[in-house]
């Protein structure tokens, strides 16, 4: 009997933004490839960089994507105060933090209600779950609102932020601008808490289950944290951030125009999972109470989780705004001007958590503090082995299936990672 | 009357105008009940990729031969074909130094590994096929693609602003940051539309929105070398996000 041969092929997935594809290959009983393929165009934004000054980096490199761009501006301003020593103040550290807190929200409001969501209950999209379910659709697009008006309010716009700069911030915000967004995030609090019933209530299959390493940043802070000061693997490894390369240990593959990475060998995986399977045990409050109901308090090797683990965080993220904004008021807010930036050749890194997992900068400057290196690891890039090795662990398991519900599952796992809104969704073709 | 039918397409950029479009939460579910959305990958699965559109809103550069290929193809099914933001209406920032080759770009990035990869400088849409119309912006205002839809859905052409991001400035009363504090402010160069948004917040003009028609770009660099910058990081400058405008270029080429 001539050997069953079966091929997946799905167009639209990316580097961080953009097209790339899955291809996965069956003949009889075995798969013969999976493969995450990057086809987006590549902007070469990490060389264009060489030669600018300084101040010139974090608005060029915030373009690498426009839905992280909060959190890709303010690791870029960290890199850069890394590499000149330079201190900014409590108050610049909360706004900051507030900023991603902020960009945080929206991104998983929008990959949970818009983008995950429609797969679970079998639509086509956001637009076509309206027509069933609006309720969901709009609390969804309540919260990515929420997102937005944190990183309006402080950042100076939703996407690519325009106030946060070296050493501080354009204009600080007021207590009134902060108070009036407290209350915002406590109408959003009780909302996204409501909406957690509906999701604890959505069936998570579990053809995807694969062991799974994890990686996250880690401190020795109480808190449960998007920032910290060294990498941590479920494996029980850990490193500096300053070691970054060896985690990231980038090799470039022939089907993706984004580079691979492996740790000890292995594929791991970012994002809120694994935040949450890292440092779950410092969540408090609803957070910590959402956690537990969605069954995140103990280990878990499904992918799918990963949109439950978004969920959690959504509440973390809007509970932890409305402290960072205590806490602001609190010290009484200072009209402080940016601090002074003094030049000098010298090395920066730094990596902050981004919705999709630990994102890195770091950049190495001349004595006129002109960029002569720059280098940026996006999560997207750190996931796309273990994105590989869950497909392969998917095509072993439905083998049986019909092309068309493996595709469906695939490109389920696939968009479970996040792996950046243009990638999210995309048109299936079979070849 | 029927619905507009409409595809929201994206070239390669950081998908920024998609994203400012699902940023219009508010609106959003009323877009849908005035536009017949047929393609817009980012949000939804089920897209028609053969069928004729009234208006198609294109964002990103174009960095490909195969993006070259697929705008065509839009452009062939599309009424109108709307340019979304600064890379499709000027090339953005992945333009700023196409004279450098591709293959030293790409080298220094994936080292010889990444031969495969095919790469051509970055353009905007209007290098390939006609453009009926841009909306400029990194990103795009929200305020000004809804006006546009609004414009669109009752058959007129929309109407931008021709005149300089330094306009809004002074309407706003803010204090000058090009003479009064010496910052380099592309403001007087940059077209209009964003309310001078970072002007507002203290932060000098970067020019994401590219030139203004007939801008002096000349007098602009006077004014800042007169301030202390030098010629290397004005060029820099100017060339962050429009490299390939015609002005820039043609000022350019005369130094």
């Amino acid at each position: 009997m001539k050997k069953m041969k079966k091929s997946v092929v799905v167009d639209h997935l990316c580097r961080v933004e953009g097209q790339g594809g899955i291809s996965v290959s069956i003949e009889g009983r075995r798969v013969t490839r999976v493969e995450m393929n990057i086809f987006e165009g590549t902007r070469f934004l990490e060389a264009l960089v060489v030669g600018r000054l300084y101040n010139e980096v974090p608005p060029i490199l915030s373009r690498i994507c426009a839905i992280c761009s909060a959190v890709h501006t303010v690791t870029s301003l960290m890199a850069v105060e890394d590499a000149f020593d330079t201190r900014i103040s409590p108050q610049t550290k909360l706004l900051r933090e507030l900023m991603i807190q902020g960009g945080n929200i929206e991104s998983h409001a929008l990959h949970l209600f818009c983008l995950a969501i429609p797969d679970f209950l079998g639509y086509s999209g956001a637009f076509t779950l309206a027509g069933d379910h609006p309720q969901e659709v709009k609390t969804g697009l309540r919260l990515k609102k929420l997102g937005n008006t944190v990183q309006e309010m402080v950042g100076g716009r939703a996407v690519h932020p325009v106030n946060a700069v070296l050493g501080g911030f354009g204009t600080v915000p007021t207590r009134e601008t902060l108070l009036t967004l407290k209350e915002e995030l406590m109408k959003g609090l009780e909302e996204a808490l409501a909406a957690t019933e509906f999701i604890a209530g959505l069936e998570i299959p579990n053809f995807c289950q694969s062991p799974t390493v994890y990686a996250a940043l880690d401190s020795s802070g109480k808190e449960y944290s998007l920032f910290g000061d060294r990498i941590t693997f479920s494996s029980g490894a850990s490193k500096e951030i300053k070691s970054y390369k060896e985690v990231c240990n980038e090799t470039v593959v022939p089907h993706s125009h984004a580079k691979h990475s492996r740790f000890e060998g292995k594929p791991f995986m970012v994002g809120a999972l694994a935040r949450v399977m890292i440092n779950g045990h410092k969540l408090d409050f609803e957070a910590r109470k959402t956690k537990e109901k969605f069954g995140l308090d103990s280990p878990s090797d499904n992918i799918l989780h990963n949109n439950t683990a978004q969920a959690v965080e959504l509440i973390y993220s809007i509970e932890r705004s409305i402290r960072i904004i205590d806490e602001l008021v609190e010290r009484e807010i200072r009209d402080e001007k940016p601090v002074k930036i003094r030049p000098k050749g010298a090395q920066g890194t730094a990596a902050v958590e981004a919705p999709r997992g630990t994102l890195y900068h770091s950049y190495t400057f001349d004595n006129q503090g002109r960029v002569t290196i720059a280098d940026v690891v996006t999560p997207t890039a750190q996931n796309l082995a273990n994105i590989e090795k869950d497909f392969r662990a998917s095509a072993e398991r439905l083998i049986e299936e019909g092309e068309d519900s493996l595709q469906a599952k695939l490109e389920m796992v696939a968009r479970a990672y996040d792996p950046c809104i243009s990638c999210s969704v995309h048109v299936v073709r079979l070849r | 009357m029927a619905k507009l039918k409409i595809g929201i397409f994206g070239m390669t950029g950081c998908a920024g105008e998609q994203i400012v479009i699902l940023n219009c939460e508010d609106q959003l579910m009323d877009i849908l009940k005035i536009l017949d959305i047929r393609s817009f990958h980012t949000a939804m699965s089920k897209n028609d990729e053969v069928c004729d559109l009234d208006i198609a809103f294109v964002e990103g550069a174009v960095l490909q031969p195969e993006e070259e290929v697929l705008l065509k193809e839009i452009r062939e099914r599309s009424v109108l074909l709307i340019a979304l933001g600064t890379c499709a209406v000027w090339g953005g920032v992945a333009a700023m130094k196409n004279e450098v080759s591709r293959e030293k770009l790409r080298d220094q990035i994936y080292g010889a590994a990444g031969r495969m990869f095919k790469s051509i400088p970055a353009q905007p849409l209007c290098s390939f096929v006609k453009v009926d119309f841009s909306i400029s912006g990194c990103p795009i205002e929200k305020e000004e693609f809804l006006q546009a839809v609004a414009s669109l859905v009752h058959g007129d052409i929309p109407v931008l602003p021709k005149y300089a991001v330094c306009t809004e400035c002074k309407t706003n009363e803010n204090i000058c940051l090009l003479l009064e504090k010496g910052e380099l402010c592309l403001g007087p160069i940059t077209v209009a539309g964003c309310s001078a948004r970072c002007l507002s917040y203290g932060i000098p003009c970067s020019g994401c929105r590219g030139p203004v028609e007939e801008a002096n770009i000349a007098s602009e660099v006077d004014i800042l070398k007169e301030k202390g910058f030098t010629l290397k990081d004005i060029h820099n400058r100017l060339r962050t996000f429009s490299a390939p405008a015609e002005v820039l270029q043609t000022y350019l080429a005369k130094r």
